[in-house]
């Protein structure tokens, strides 16, 4: 693997993607997200946020152009090479999809046994991170018997017990108060200082401002704004896209 | 490595409550199909065995006794000079009314009854004997003698085992089949069922082979519990005939006692069920997968 293959985490060249037969949800999309980098990924509903995220974590393939996820093209990528690079990345899904018929403590422990660690250390880890997360006496509760803001954490913890270098996260903070929002978005802070890449989509734009790092803004399937972390006075117009209306 | 520990709920939808009965069911039916084809291939054998090798001679009576005794001696002396015969045995008068008997209803012959005279030959099974030659020689020499080699009788027989095996082969092959939809179906089921979780653990890392696993283990489980059932019943049916027909049905009817080949047969039957059901379970799950991205 090539030095760029590092410490690009995914690159998507001249991206396109459709859901079956349907019109192209995302439309030429270019972008990079470099090794240990915070990208908000913003833009009202329907812009094709989760899209774009299904793309980054392998769940649908481009219709057009190439996906690199960890430097590996996705469409050249034999199969059984994609669950290796599936469990580098960790997912909150915006509607969580947790297993109600397993206990918190299963929930948070299923990436661990997919991958095939070892029971004491799954249960030694798996308590520790729900302890984390503040759910240390919810280990054997159900999800249905959770709190939104509880289901939130129990996902963010599913998310990272394995360690992912890539965290990917959908509209995390959308289920929860404000307060929590932000403790949230603190704890991907944490994580991103450690070496993670993190991705988070959301909608709230006021959130997005509150927070200074890089923004991709998506508008009807094309990204339309590329904002640099450090310096937020600095936006400017993605210029390879006329912005529509 | 036995994991007993599911990600998928696959026991508590319902869908797959009926496997097991359905399993049983054709088992059940597989049991009976092998125990018959078993028995009759048995029994063909054994009359296989005590029927070649062996030939009736038989002498019409002529119009008086001394005349029929003479041409049963004159047989004798033929068949005992015939290189390859190792006996051959007058039957009584006595001993042909005793086979007679069980067709005639009053259990006396009547007197006026002329019965041709009959001689049990048998053959050396390592020479070859002309049967035709010997029968044509037996004709022409001697009048009203006849050569029975039980060769019409056998075929008949050898062509009805071999027709029941086949028939009992093709049931338990279509029994199989069965089996291996009724798995398709209810994994099918399952699949859609739990689709959601299912592209859940794919999405985060799992291997095909993984979610397959939960899903052979359900189906090996269900199918192993039919299996049993179904053999178990079986063998109490086998277990009711032969009962029914008492003991020792000497050697013409097939034997539906359960031998030991059997026995051993319908011991792996359930195995069998299971080893379908864990196939069929894994390609149909291993299929599903590969559409997911
Ligand atoms: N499973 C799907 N099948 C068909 N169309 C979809 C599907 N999911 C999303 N879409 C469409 O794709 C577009 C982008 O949706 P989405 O990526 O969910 O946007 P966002 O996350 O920014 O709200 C929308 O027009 C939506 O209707
Ligand atoms: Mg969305």
């Amino acid at each position: 693997m090539n030095q760029t293959a590092q410490t690009e985490v995914v690159r998507l060249d001249g991206v396109a993607m459709r859901y079956a037969t349907g019109p192209e949800v995302l439309r030429n999309i270019d972008f990079r997200l470099d090794a240990g980098s915070y990208h908000f990924l913003s833009g009202p509903s329907g812009a094709g946020k989760t899209s774009l995220l299904r793309l980054m974590y392998l769940a649908h393939r481009a219709s057009s152009g190439t996906v690199r996820v960890f430097g590996h093209d996705i469409a050249s990528s034999p199969r059984r090479s994609l669950p290796g690079l599936r469990r580098r990345i960790g997912v909150v899904f915006q509607d969580f999809r947790l297993l109600d018929h397993l206990s918190v403590r299963d929930n948070v422990a299923l990436p661990l046994r997919i991958a095939g660690v070892d029971e004491p250390v799954i249960q030694s880890h798996v308590a520790e991170l729900l302890n984390w997360v503040g759910l240390g006496n919810q280990l054997e509760s159900k999800p249905t018997t959770l709190s939104d803001g509880e289901k939130q954490r129990v996902a963010i913890a599913r998310a990272v017990i394995g360690r992912p270098s890539l965290l990917i996260a959908d509209e995390p903070t959308a289920r929860v108060d404000e307060t929590q929002g932000v403790r949230i978005l603190r704890l991907f802070e944490e994580l991103n200082r450690i070496g993670t890449t993190v991705v988070v989509a959301t909608h709230d734009q006021h959130l997005v401002d509150r927070f200074h790092h890089r923004v991709l803004r998506l508008e009807d399937g094309r990204i339309t704004l590329e904002r640099d972390g450090r310096a937020p006075a600095l936006t400017r117009e993605a210029g390879r896209v006329a912005t529509p209306l | 490595m036995w994991q007993r520990r599911f990600d998928l709920p696959l026991g508590a939808d319902g869908t797959t409550r009926f496997v097991p009965w359905l399993i049983a069911v054709m088992v059940y039916l597989a049991a009976l199909a092998l125990a018959a084809g078993m028995a009759t291939a048995d029994a063909a054998s054994r009359w296989n065995a005590g029927l070649a090798g062996t030939a009736t001679v038989e002498i019409a009576p002529a119009s008086d006794r001394a005349t029929t005794d003479e041409r049963v001696g004159d047989a004798l002396a033929i068949l005992r000079a015939t290189p390859g015969v190792i006996a051959a045995t007058p039957i009584s008068e006595a001993e042909v009314a005793e086979l007679l008997a069980p067709w005639v209803t009053t259990g006396e012959l009547p007197s006026e009854l002329t019965l041709p005279r009959l001689i049990d030959v048998r053959f050396d099974p390592g020479t070859a004997v002309d049967l035709r030659t010997l029968g044509a020689k037996l004709s022409a020499l001697i009048p009203g003698a006849r050569l029975d080699d039980h060769g019409t009788w056998l075929q008949r027989l050898r062509a009805l085992g071999t027709s029941v095996q086949i028939a009992a082969a093709l049931v338990v092959a279509l029994i199989a089949g069965a089996s291996a939809a009724t798995v398709i179906f209810a994994t099918s089921a399952g699949l859609a069922i739990h689709r959601e979780v299912i592209e859940l653990m794919h999405w985060i890392g799992a291997r095909d082979a993984y979610v397959a696993r939960q899903f052979q283990s359900h189906a090996m489980s269900l199918a192993l519990r039919g299996g049993v059932a179904g053999v178990l019943m079986g063998a109490a049916t086998l277990a009711g005939f032969r009962a029914l027909m008492g003991p020792s049905q000497g050697s013409l009817l097939p034997d539906v006692g359960l031998g030991p080949a059997t026995w051993a047969a319908l011991a792996i039957l359930p195995l069998a069920a299971a080893g379908i059901a864990t196939l069929t379970a894994k390609a149909t799950v291993l299929r599903a997968l590969r559409r997911l991205p």
